[in-house]
């Protein structure tokens, strides 16, 4: 943001006040929603982090172990396991659905018959029901009968070497992410359309006089203009991408063996697959948190940077 | 530099909100559940001489037996109400879980799924002793009342619902086929042979192996030389390498397809892609339904019928795997004496019949209670399918032990993992081994 | 000279001809794509349970059984779930939509102290799953008597940080300078955010609303836990009861779905007019 000269006037005095008068203003903004969150919200988020270092099954009393539950992760080949795998699954994703629901918004945008239609259609699979959706995707790539495998051993594909998608080991963690990327880019577009909404025309138009190509303008002139939209998008993705957990569930149930096994996956399972121990699933929350939160710095300073 | 600062700041708040959190919880966590224990005890109070029992069940609306059961108790007890709690099979141990959580009351009876269920209840002391309280004959159980007994000699809860496992086949199939039914003595090989041959002759799948671990792995424990929980899994290794090599002949279907595809194994029956299916006694009750229903719904009937499960070679017929649904109290129930007088009235002769009436077995065996169920509807009426109804050794799937769920989970993963082919037969037993020997051997 | 110009004139427009073909094809080939999941849902929904996963695909029953839509309304109380579903989605919406843009006006046009902290908190607890907290958050809302509520639910999903960074980001995209004039005009923060704050982001909100509606209209695991009781439970809650231990109906559940995605997308089609370029930028002009 530009500094701002009006403050500078005033006299310094007068500056005080004024800025707790501004404060108090904006608290009174942030209360209505920022009392509820506490109260519903932060208060419980806080008890499980201090359960990281608590042993409890939800009816014995709360035991302080210190440190012995990260301690334990560290020798747990399933929390192992879905530490990879989030971080693959989020690699894989973030910058993919990315680019296809800019491209797809953009797309979106221009005055084309029938947009409204597309744009509905576009925003389909996520609504859909999730039981639909995983039941359509998982028929479409069935590695028997599919339409898919059915397509590619028609182009020639020795039938041994065709794909078993989400029931193969190798395959499983790349169907999730076409999956996702799938149903999530209808989403982030709805974002990016309305970010492209508050884009300022007459800057296109100024380009185009200018000789510029669409390439250009849309490098040069639209895309800067999006960056608050883009950075929402890229931490929404992220953390997002970092808790995904209902897409393995419908799919592939973590598997096969521990194959798209992911943390928030772990966590559900360590909570209440077994006898549950919510202060481990809490510790295995906590890497998960420090994780995004490490990210989500990252992300914000190169925002920063660019501004 | 500033930004840097703040995001710095931030950090630093976030973790010493971590560090606050740390000391907090205890106390936090632990006036809560008083203050839910508190609230608990003062509903009790108000509710005077007329009880309303709160019992957890699944599938209300599809299950016919929970109503059946509680209507027939009011009937003769007019001061007690019982209200069920659904909280629907598929996410019923975690929805139990949650809503205990902090030793809540309000549910006074809870039903138990199976066995890992039931083990998680006692390790969280979420269930009462049920030894005085059972006024029924332990026997009249068939053995079951022992397996359920934990290590400190106390059983916590009380079946009353019984199925076995037994052999479904579509009689139309193998006619089509020109090949003999199933019959009530089949050994393994013989079964295996079967699959083969009606699959070769029909072109559909010979038998469907549900995706559960349990259709596949406990043939081994028919011979009652080991169980499941014994931490050596070397006698499943014959059981394993007979289906998968099906599966490769395409005489079953692919395991990894059909947890994918939700192939159902309902579905692959009802619609002729399977000419057998391994599974539970409540299947009878879908396939009458599915009958009775199919002229209106304007499908063809399926000509099905059944036959005891089949065994090892040198185990006599009839020897199958169980599954019990059972009732437990509440410690933390305030109602804790009506809810035994129920759970013995559920187990009596007057409560099986109910439960019979319904097309589901009881878990009291009563000689009569067969032919109730033999003689419902859509029953096939083949002298041996009447005939497979009785059993002579029932095994539980699961024998109950303290690590039950853990070892379970163990155990569903490597088999997940032989399965799709992630792991050989070897690797996955020696896992299996291994890793529940651990398990075995961690203290408590 | 002149026939020049009409060549470049003619093989311009040609261009744009192809170029226009092909966002076409591109269009039709994505709505396809798109299209696939409702298209399946829909004929699954007439079908019968055990024809519902067979193999090939039968994209169009041969033996349409539209049974399936009368079956759904009796044999749960889908109406009741509906009215449930539909009450708290509006609330929720309602609320969800006047705190975040309450807040987020603070956090993008207003300076105070530890602002930047305080939005960096916000966001972080976007990070930690609800899985990790719902256990302690269910026993305080059951300790205060909300269990087997809606209220709980709104509570719930009413104040979400995910809604306060949304808006933020596109009141961000508000000219500064827009606010500064109404301040000389004597407007006070309240009337700069009901008047000219609200109308400039019509996207925005338009966006707000079909996020928040959408996802406390499919919302699975709150309703499940709070509410056991059936005449409080919600769509998602309902479809479940279709699946039972030992069978699932995959045909009804389809048809329920159907029904379901009904309010959605009507939500979805009514807003997304909103999505028209210039609104804000016609602001900046006036």
């Amino acid at each position: 943001m530009p500094g701002t000269a009006a403050p500078a006037k005033a006299a310094p005095k007068k500056g005080m006040n004024k800025s707790l008068r501004e404060s108090l203003i904006a608290y009174s903004f942030i209360a209505p929603n920022f009392i509820g969150f506490c109260i519903i919200t932060l208060v419980p988020m806080v008890i499980s982090i201090g359960l990281a270092f608590c042993d409890w099954d939800g009816v014995h009393p709360v035991e302080f172990i210190g440190l012995q539950n990260f301690l334990d992760l560290l020798k747990d080949d399933t929390f192992k396991a879905s530490f990879v795998n989030t971080i693959v699954y989020t690699v894989g994703t973030v910058p993919l659905t990315l680019v296809c629901s800019l491209g797809l918004a953009i797309l979106l945008n221009q005055k084309v018959k029938f947009r409204n239609f597309f744009r509905t259609v576009s925003f389909f699979p996520y609504v859909a029901s999730l039981v639909a959706v995983a039941a359509v995707w998982n028929m479409i790539f069935n590695p028997a009968m599919g339409p898919v495998n059915q397509l590619l051993s028609m182009l020639g594909v020795a039938q041994q070497d065709l794909p078993r998608w989400a029931a193969g080991r190798d395959t499983a963690m790349i169907t999730v992410i076409l999956f996702s990327v799938w149903k999530n880019m209808g989403y982030y577009m709805v974002i990016y359309l309305a970010g492209l909404q508050g884009t300022n025309l007459e800057l296109n138009e100024a380009a185009e006089l200018d000789g510029a190509n669409k390439w250009q303008i849309f490098w040069h002139v639209t895309l800067p203009q999006l960056r608050p939209t883009t950075f929402f998008v890229i931490i929404m993705l992220t953390i997002n991408s970092f808790k995904v957990y209902d897409q393995m569930y419908m799919i592939t149930q973590g598997g096969p063996g521990n194959a798209t096994m992911t943390l928030v996956y772990d966590i559900y399972n360590v909570a209440f697959v077994n006898t549950p121990r919510y202060g481990y699933a809490s510790a295995i929350s906590m890497v998960l948190f420090i994780l995004v939160l490490i990210v989500t710095l990252v992300q914000f300073r190169g925002s920063a940077a660019n501004e | 530099m500033k930004k840097l600062l703040a995001l710095t700041m931030a950090g630093t708040m976030a973790l010493s909100l971590a560090a606050c959190g740390g000391a907090a919880s205890e106390s936090t966590a632990e006036s809560t559940a008083e203050s839910t224990a508190s609230g608990t005890t003062e509903t009790a109070e108000g509710s005077g001489e007329g009880v309303t029992l709160n019992w957890a069940v699944w599938d209300l609306e599809s299950t016919a037996y929970w109503q059946a059961m509680a209507d027939g108790y009011m009937a003769s007890h007019p001061d007690v109400t019982i209200q069920m709690t659904d909280l629907g099979s598929t996410d019923y141990m975690t929805q139990l879980a949650t809503q205990l959580a902090g030793g809540n009351g309000e549910l006074d009876i809870l039903t138990i799924k199976d066995i890992p269920g039931y083990s998680n209840l006692i390790n969280l002391e979420m269930l009462v002793p049920m030894n005085d309280i059972l006024t029924r004959d332990t026997a009249d159980f068939g053995g079951v009342i022992e397996q359920l007994t934990a290590d400190d000699g106390n059983f916590y809860a009380v079946p009353f619902r019984s199925d076995f496992w037994v052999l479904f086949y579509n009689k139309d199939m193998f006619d089509e086929a020109g090949i003999e039914y199933p019959t009530n003595d089949m050994t393994m090989e013989q079964f295996d042979q079967l699959i083969r041959d009606v699959s070769a002759a029909t072109g559909a799948y010979g038998n469907i192996y549900h995706t559960w671990r349990s259709t596949v792995t406990l043939f081994g424990i028919l011979d009652g030389q080991n169980t499941i929980i014994d931490g050596s899994y070397d006698f499943l290794k014959p059981y394993y390498e007979m289906v998968l090599s099906e599966q490769q002949d395409g005489v079953v279907p692919d395991y990894g397809v059909q947890k994918t595809s939700n192939l159902h194994y309902s579905g692959a029956f009802q619609s002729e892609q399977a000419a057998m299916c391994n599974m539970g006694s409540w299947f009878i009750a879908t396939m009458q339904e599915y009958n009775n229903t199919a002229a209106e719904n304007g499908v063809e009937p399926i000509n099905f019928g059944i036959v005891k499960y089949p065994h090892p070679e040198g185990v006599e017929a009839g020897t199958t795997l169980g599954t019990v649904t059972s009732l437990g109290i509440n410690p933390y129930s305030e109602n804790q004496e009506a809810a035994a007088d129920f759970i013995n009235w559920c187990v009596s002769d007057e409560g099986a019949a109910a439960i019979a009436a319904t097309g589901t077995f009881p878990a009291v065996s009563n000689p009569d209670i067969n032919s109730i169920i033999a003689a419902t509807e859509g029953f096939p009426t083949d002298e041996a399918s009447v005939e497979a109804l009785n059993t002579t050794a029932v095994y539980l799937e699961m024998p109950l032990s303290s690590k039950a769920s853990e070892i379970e989970s163990v155990l569903n993963e490597e088999h997940d993992a032989i399965m799709t082919y992630a792991k050989t037969v070897d690797d996955g037993i020696a896992s299996m081994n291994e890793r529940v020997g651990e398990i075995l051997s961690a203290a408590e | 000279m002149a026939q020049t110009t009409a060549v470049k004139e003619h093989s311009s427009k040609m261009q744009h001809r192809v170029a226009m073909f092909f966002v076409y094809l591109l269009l039709i080939l994505i709505a396809a794509l798109m299209l696939i999941p409702f298209i399946w849902m829909l004929s699954a929904s007439f079908k019968l349970n055990k024809d519902v996963f067979t193999f090939p695909i039968e994209w169009i029953p041969s033996n349409p059984r539209p049974q399936n839509y009368v079956d759904i309304w009796t044999r749960i109380p889908l109406l009741t779930f509906i009215g449930n579903t539909a009450k708290l989605t509006i609330i929720v919406t309602l609320l969800q939509l006047f705190t975040s843009s309450f807040a987020a006006y603070a956090f993008a046009k207003l300076k105070f102290k530890g602002k930047n902290t305080l939005f960096l908190g916000y966001i972080a607890t976007i990070a930690l799953p609800w899985q990790a907290y719902m256990v302690p958050q269910f026993m305080m809302l059951r300790s205060w008597g909300l269990n087997n509520t809606h209220l709980a639910i709104i509570l719930l999903q009413a104040f979400s940080a995910f809604g306060v960074f949304l808006m933020k980001q596109f009141y961000e995209g508000v000219p500064t300078e827009l606010c500064e004039a109404a301040r000389i005009d004597g407007l006070s923060e309240y009337g700069i955010w009901a008047r000219i704050m609200l109308p400039l982001s019509k996207p925005a909100i338009s966006t707000l609303v079909i996020f928040t509606f959408v996802s406390t209209w499919n919302d699975f695991l709150g309703p499940l836990i709070y509410l056991t009781e059936t005449r409080l439970k919600t769509i998602q809650i309902g479809l479940r009861m279709f699946i039972s231990q030992y069978s699932a109906e995959y045909g009804l559940i389809m048809a329920a779905s159907v029904i379901a995605l009904i309010p959605v997308l009507i939500v979805f089609l009514s807003l997304q007019k909103y999505f028209v370029q210039g609104v804000a930028s016609a602001g900046l002009k006036g």
